[in-house]
């Protein structure tokens, strides 16, 4: 009797599933729908607006206005609310940022945040973010809930809550590498462009004979980029947990990368190699001689502008520097016709790239906030409704863009971005199927490294790991104090001796507990991972 | 005036009432600093608690969970903090010090200015860069010092001299961080000793120029003896901050550059670099209350002595 009884109930259960599953799939298709039937018996009497924070220097000029009121329009018809939006300038921006979500006054609702840039789990672990229960989410961002999928969800659960949104339906790539001039590395003799940090070394040696006369500095860089483990990641198969430390020091090898180090600790040759590389480079005059105080310098505008001939960042903004018309700033293609830009990813010498984080970009609903119910809404709303995603992401048709025969998005000639440019940096709703491609794009280049990236990219190992701080916080405290005093003097040559210096750097490490945080770190590992 | 002062009449018991009542004027005068005070030094009192707890801004600082000394942890087991309290400590007395005699012998200097026109310039330029923020004051000394364009070093190589690569040598930045500050502030502290020495009854003066005392002896034994209560006082007002840096003047002139902050260290940048990325207002409390029970207890000590030596200048 009970086996029959156990045998109704699985079947019972087997067709229950399935019957869910025959039902028609949610998606932007019918997400009007979906909303008109989940939001029916909502109330929503009474007008709200919902504070949208974001980093980012609020612009001053064009449409931002204009288009605002259009969107609201439509989020007061939706939901009966409307969005306004609160920017945290870059000047110290993770602090405010921070002190903003602390403050708790109910003045924010819903937060853009990362779990790698910006502190989506302390913030989560201090209290800052409402847990969103799957029901809430069900209920008020239905379509938001149905797309993205079970396993995205729960790396964004901590202790049995969900604490925020993922951005996991858009591609791009924010792998960190090189920018640099193409047409020069052709010059220098590297006709395929620059693919391993030899080949780099002949460039910036190049540009310094050549055009260290009329540049700025061939990097104008403020001292505050460390590629150090980057370097490494060119020579081992390795990846950093992210969100440990303020550098990647943390991670594994990714044939076996459940056994946590420190790769500083780690990799000693390497890491004298590159102090050495470095040295070299100080000499060669990479940099402004008094790089670790160069403080003013925007090395990223400079490069656009062709002052400089190397920018360190990642592949989503390579995209934008090696297309002219992808920003007004991009002078460069103006005053040099062959202007080109090439990217060199720092995994590449090693024949793999990792996938981005769904992380990376993800919304959060304030603690404090006093509508997180409207707030979902209009997060479902700007995240999947025609409409609202191309003036939130676009702006206005017409003016901001225009769409050509092949359903392309173009700036029209009418455009100015003082009357017509709108800024909302949201990145942490954007989505694939709402997606317009634009025209300003070198899609050839770009489609060209998306496809190299696509056929070596591997996983992010650690995406279901939340480390747990609170016993080893005050070691990792000192080691990112050690780290960046050090990596500021390895990474720019500051120094006499390369093994001296790597030497002093890894007792400095091991005198900060770093030996301590390796060893929670693995103990948390094995309880996520081991079971 | 004197009912006030002296409410007491024969055969009349003072109440804390009725003394409250009398001096109702005076009190009232003392309100705005009275509300100052409670407001900001004596009402947030209580939130020191949150540099024993593990802070969550939901739960609020009482509501939070309670972790003892661990806050203090991460300055303790740095090994450093001996250093940066001590270099702390050596800085700020060199400021003190230095600012005190440098504002008395401006202050002397400027009295002695005949010329009300040129003292008064004089007074105008030197006050200007008080105003000026400490960001812009790290900007300009950069411009002045840096290797490649700064002016000094253009200077130096336009006539030939070897760059000095102030930026790649730490040594020499105690001196140029007390020269900056001395810069910005001997203007601003130099009004106060301005104001005493004119406050100087000038009778006392003009008999001993009677006497026959020259310039020297004037200052020697008039001036100085006069600012002897202000200088005590003003010493003692500063010695209370001892040991919290001037963060701004360092983290700008300073900043981030390893080389030179291994040589001028203090604990407020230490704790900012090493917290920055963590925005933890616990540890950062923790700090605070270390500076102020060590500031707490110099000025007790300090006063202490002040109290043994000169009674009628000691604070309480």
């Amino acid at each position: 009797m009970k086996k029959f009884l156990a045998l109704v109930l699985a079947v019972a259960m087997v067709l229950g599933i399935s019957a869910v599953s025959f039902a028609e799939e949610i998606s932007v298709a019918n997400a009007a729908d979906v909303w008109a039937k989940t939001w029916a018996d909502v109330d929503t009497s009474e007008h709200v607006v919902i504070n949208y924070m974001t980093t980012g220097d609020a612009p001053t000029t064009g449409a931002n206005p204009e288009m605002l009121e259009m969107l609201n329009k439509i989020l007061t018809e939706k939901a009966n609310a409307e969005i306004n939006i609160v920017w945290i300038s870059w000047t110290d921006y993770l602090a405010n940022y921070n002190l903003r979500i602390a403050s708790m006054d109910g003045s924010i609702d819903l937060i853009g945040s990362s779990t790698d840039w910006l502190d989506a789990w302390p913030n989560a672990k201090r209290g800052g973010f409402l847990e969103l229960s799957e029901e809430m989410l069900a209920k008020y961002a239905p379509v938001t809930f149905a797309t993205v999928p079970a396993e995205h969800w729960a790396v964004c659960t901590y202790e049995g809550n969900i604490y925020f949104i993922p951005e996991d339906h858009y591609s791009q790539w924010t792998n960190h590498g090189w920018a640099y001039r193409l047409d020069w590395a052709k010059e220098a003799g590297l006709q395929d462009g620059v693919h391993n940090w030899d080949d780099l070394t002949v460039y910036v040696k190049y540009v310094k004979e050549t055009y260290g006369k009329d540049l700025l500095a061939v990097w104008d860089s403020d001292g505050t980029a460390y590629p150090a483990s980057g370097y490494i990641s060119s020579f081992r198969k390795w990846r950093s947990i992210d969100g440990i430390a303020s550098g990647a020091l943390w991670g594994g090898y990714l044939d076996d990368p459940y056994t946590i180090n420190n790769i500083f600790l780690d990799e000693t040759d390497l890491l004298v190699a590159y102090a050495k590389l470095m040295k070299e480079w100080d000499e060669i005059g990479v940099w402004p001689t008094d790089v670790l105080s160069n403080t003013g310098a925007d090395n990223r505008v400079e490069f656009r502008q062709g002052k400089v001939g190397l920018e360190q960042h990642h592949t989503q903004t390579w995209t934008g520097l090696v297309s002219p018309k992808a920003d007004t700033q991009n002078t460069m293609y103006l005053t040099d016709e062959d202007a080109d830009v090439g990217f060199f990813y720092w995994t590449e010498p090693a024949g793999y790239v990792c996938r981005d984080l769904v992380t990376h970009g993800v919304a959060a609903v304030s603690a404090a906030s006093k509508n997180p119910e409207r707030t979902l809404m209009v997060y479902d709303l700007l995240r999947n409704d025609r409409d609202c995603y191309d003036l939130f992401n676009y702006g206005i048709k017409g003016r901001s863009y225009d769409i050509n025969e092949e359903g392309y998005r173009f700036t029209p000639d009418s455009f100015s971005s003082d009357k017509d440019g709108i800024s909302t940096n949201w990145w942490w709703g954007r989505n694939d199927d709402l997606e317009i491609p634009s025209a300003a794009m070198n899609w050839d280049a770009i489609n060209a490294l998306y496809d190299k990236y696509e056929a070596e990219a591997v996983m992010y190992p650690y995406e279901a790991f939340v480390f747990d701080n609170t016993n080893v916080q005050s070691y990792i405290n000192q080691v990112n104090e050690t780290y960046t005093r050090y990596m500021k003097l390895i990474c720019y040559g500051q120094f006499e001796d390369a093994e001296e210096i790597v030497a002093e750097f890894q007792a400095a490490l091991r005198a900060a507990g770093s030996d301590e945080v390796t060893a929670e770190l693995q103990r948390q590992i094995d309880a996520t991972y081991k079971n | 005036m004197s009912k006030v002062i002296n409410p007491a009449l024969p055969g009349r018991k003072t109440t804390f009432g009725r003394k409250f009542w009398n001096s109702r004027v005076l009190l009232l005068m003392c309100l705005p600093a009275i509300v100052y005070f409670i407001a900001f030094s004596y009402a947030p009192l209580p939130g020191i608690y949150v540099a024993f707890v593990n802070y969550n801004y939901r739960l609020g600082i009482f509501g939070s969970q309670f972790v003892g000394l661990k806050n203090f942890e991460f300055v303790a087991n740095s090994g450093k903090l001996w250093m940066l309290t001590s270099n702390t400590i050596l800085f700020n007395l060199a400021f003190i010090l230095l600012d005190n005699l440098v504002a008395v012998v401006v202050a002397i200097l400027l009295k002695e200015i005949q010329s009300k026109m040129f003292r008064k310039v004089s007074q105008t330029m030197m006050f200007l860069p008080y105003f000026i923020s400490q960001v812009l004051v790290g900007l300009l000394v950069y411009s002045l010092l840096n290797s490649d364009t700064g002016f000094l070093n253009s200077v130096l190589t336009q006539m030939g001299a070897a760059p000095l690569r102030l930026y790649k040598n730490g040594d020499p930045w105690p001196f140029i961080i007390v020269m900056v500050h001395l810069w910005q502030k001997t203007g601003y502290n130099s009004v106060v000793y301005f104001a005493a020495i004119m406050g100087i009854d000038q009778e006392v003066i003009e008999a001993s120029m009677i006497d026959g005392a020259n310039g020297w002896q004037k200052i020697r034994y008039i001036i100085l003896p006069s600012l002897r209560p202000t200088i005590v006082i003003l010493l003692l007002f500063a010695l209370g901050g001892i040991v919290k840096g001037d963060f701004g003047l360092f983290w700008n002139l300073v900043g981030r550059n390893p080389i030179l902050y291994q040589k001028v260290d203090i604990i407020e940048m230490f704790v900012y670099r090493a917290t920055v990325s963590d925005f933890n207002f616990s540890t950062a409390s923790a700090v605070g209350l270390y500076q102020s029970l060590i500031g707490f207890v110099l000025v007790l000590a300090v006063n202490g002595v002040v109290k043994k030596l000169e009674p009628d200048y000691s604070l309480f």
